[in-house]
């Protein structure tokens, strides 16, 4: 991979805004091009990707969520995708991120994490047509053995609670 | 309509799934009739608190009163016909008041107000007249905190409606140390693009398992396999269970009753481990451990509460099923606490219902993605009859206190008791569809 950060990253205020941009876009241009593996590597080790159920939710662990998912569920979710005999994936998703009004909203030398916000929309297209999903995504970010991780996404869909037909991919 | 052509003893016609018409006489003579699932007491703890759902077609509210009774009405202005309550949950301070005109209502739909009263007289306006109050449902009943309704002046009895699956009732809130349940954790919705009743025949539907959700146990083994050394964790264990073999799925027992319910004998078991001691600890100080023990050996999958809701006993979720239109149906699931137990425990029931039923859950996508071929093939004129032949006519009366019949894990019998009773209703009848398939 081509990186924009060829020093190594020692701590989150060697963090450019532009840096953190280029993170942003890259992670869901790997979504789009489902290179699903190469996207999860982008996690941390105990990496969380979470999706709230409502709006302003504290937490995902008193409180149902539309995803709440550690690196074995992703990798679950991938392995999946991945199934010749997922049978909704037929035809498989495709999908279309756009992301934007990125802000870094904290950063925290201390433990080395930034929190940065977006707005974002999803466009998928299914076998029943193109839907859309749009709602704010919080990165937190940390650096770790010089690289750049995420440490939660949180994705806030603008209608987290509608009712769903089925969410398949990563948001 | 000729609705005795639609079924016969082991095959349904596919109109019954399609057909603009079957549906609408569907909602006037099974939704508006059955005792229907409308929502849990703990959703309404005060008066003033109100719950906006549906019976089959009909936007209602259920309220709890001044007096602590629980009401049920329409949600719809005697005056101009706006609804009065939005959707979902809310608290109003001792009175309704329409958006449109300012008509005001007490919580049991009376009308308290109108502005302009001088404007209204000498016509036939009355201000207490119930025609100008909230129309209430016809019958509230509720049991162990789950409130019904039922549209119709006439019809079974709630407790006998009830009768076959009350032991499922009873099971989940007994498991709570302190005998009540309450709905905890906010509630998933997922839409489905086919007939309600497909969702219904598939909740006790041991045939599929191992074919739809193929993919989801196969990539949680891979998993397990490439990095566990084959260790399967709570998440997966769950989705692993899909795969088991077929001996697994027919030693399962399956239970039907009048009315269309029926339950299934549990797939797997809670996982014994800190937790579920730390669980058994609080039930068993509260009911003794021998009465601890016998609630726990209760162990059911899916329980059908026909035509409305299904109930998961040992994971404490609850799943309601809603008509939209002809191909498409609504599906909440809530979860709930079992009070008086370890906060712990609700959250691996979320964690379980996270995995299982939040609308991106691996598993249940494959399930609403055939429900969708099937609505789709059937709309084709490859075939007017569906098949419910497994295991007919092997069903057996069964002995135990529930009485109803018994019959092996892979027989269809819950899905032709299930129409059993939707041909009783559409008939109109009461549902009870007491004949035994039972050679």
């Amino acid at each position: 991979m081509t990186s924009v950060n060829p020093q190594p990253i020692n701590s989150a205020s060697d963090i450019s805004y532009e840096m953190v941009c280029h993170f942003l876009y890259r992670e869901a241009r790997l979504l789009d091009q489902r290179k699903f593996t190469e996207w999860d590597n982008l996690f941390a080790e105990q990496g969380m990707y979470w999706i709230p159920l409502i709006e302003d939710q504290p937490d995902p662990i008193n409180h149902l969520s539309l995803a709440y998912e550690d690196s074995m569920m992703r990798q679950v979710r991938i392995n999946r995708l991945n199934h010749d005999r997922a049978w909704s994936q037929k035809p498989r998703s495709r999908t279309s991120h756009m992301v934007s009004a990125i802000v870094i909203e904290k950063i925290c030398d201390e433990t080395n994490r930034l929190v940065v916000g977006s707005a974002f929309q999803m466009a998928e297209w299914r076998s029943f047509g193109l839907r859309t999903f749009a709602g704010l995504y919080t990165h937190t970010l940390v650096v770790s053995d010089g690289h750049l991780k995420i440490g939660e996404k949180r994705v806030d869909l603008i209608d987290s609670g509608e009712a769903f037909e089925p969410i398949e991919v990563f948001i | 309509m000729d609705i005795d052509r639609l079924i016969k003893k082991d095959e349904v016609h596919r109109d019954v799934y399609v057909s603009e018409e079957v549906f609408g006489l569907e909602m006037d003579r099974i939704f508006g009739s059955a005792w229907i699932y409308v929502g849990h007491d703990s959703q309404i703890p005060n008066p003033g608190d109100y719950w906006t759902t549906r019976i089959g077609l009909q936007s209602v509210v259920m309220t709890r009163g001044k007096r602590d009774e629980i009401n049920i009405f329409y949600n719809r202005c005697p005056h101009k016909g706006a609804r009065i309550a939005e959707e979902g949950c809310g608290h109003t301070n001792g009175l309704f008041r329409c958006p449109y005109h300012a008509w005001t209502f007490n919580l049991d739909g009376k009308l308290r107000g109108v502005p302009y009263l001088d404007g209204y007289q000498d016509t036939s306006f009355d201000l207490t007249d119930p025609r100008f109050s909230l129309r209430k449902v016809a019958r509230v009943a509720a049991y162990r905190g789950f409130v019904f309704a039922s549209l119709a002046e006439d019809g079974a009895e709630f407790e006998d409606f009830l009768a076959g699956v009350k032991s499922s009732l009873d099971n989940f809130c007994d498991r709570a140390p302190e005998g009540t349940v309450s709905v905890a954790g906010g509630v998933f919705r997922v839409v489905q693009r086919s007939n309600w009743k497909i969702f219904f025949e598939n909740l006790n539907d041991t045939g599929h398992p191992i074919a739809t959700h193929e993919s989801s146990y196969r990539a949680a083994r891979q998993y397990s396999e490439e990095v566990l050394d084959g260790e399967l964790p709570f998440e997966l264990h769950i989705i692993d269970g899909n795969g088991a073999p077929p001996k697994f799925w027919s030693d399962l027992d399956l239970h039907a009753f009048d009315y269309g319910h029926s339950y299934m004998t549990a797939i797997f078991n809670a996982p014994d481990d800190p937790l579920s001691q730390q669980y058994f600890a609080s039930l068993a100080a509260k009911v003794g451990e021998d009465r601890a023990e016998d609630i726990l050996a209760v162990n059911r999958h899916n329980t059908i509460i026909y035509p409305s809701c299904s109930p998961h006993t040992s994971f404490q979720q609850w799943r309601v099923i809603r008509p939209l239109s002809v191909d498409r149906t609504l599906v909440e699931i809530f979860t709930f606490r079992l009070d008086g137990a370890p906060d712990e425990l609700l959250q691996r029931t979320f964690t379980y219902s996270n995995v299982v039923n939040s609308p991106s859950s691996i598993v249940m996508t494959d399930d609403v993605h055939v429900y969708a071929e099937c609505q789709k093939g059937l709309s084709t004129q490859g075939g007017d009859w569906v098949s419910q032949h497994r295991n007919a006519g092997q069903d057996q009366p069964y002995s135990g206190s529930e009485g109803g019949l018994i019959g092996v894990g892979t027989s269809e019998l819950p899905i032709r008791n299930q129409f059993r009773a939707w041909h009783e209703y559409m008939s109109e009848g009461s549902g009870q569809s007491v004949s035994p398939e039972a050679s």
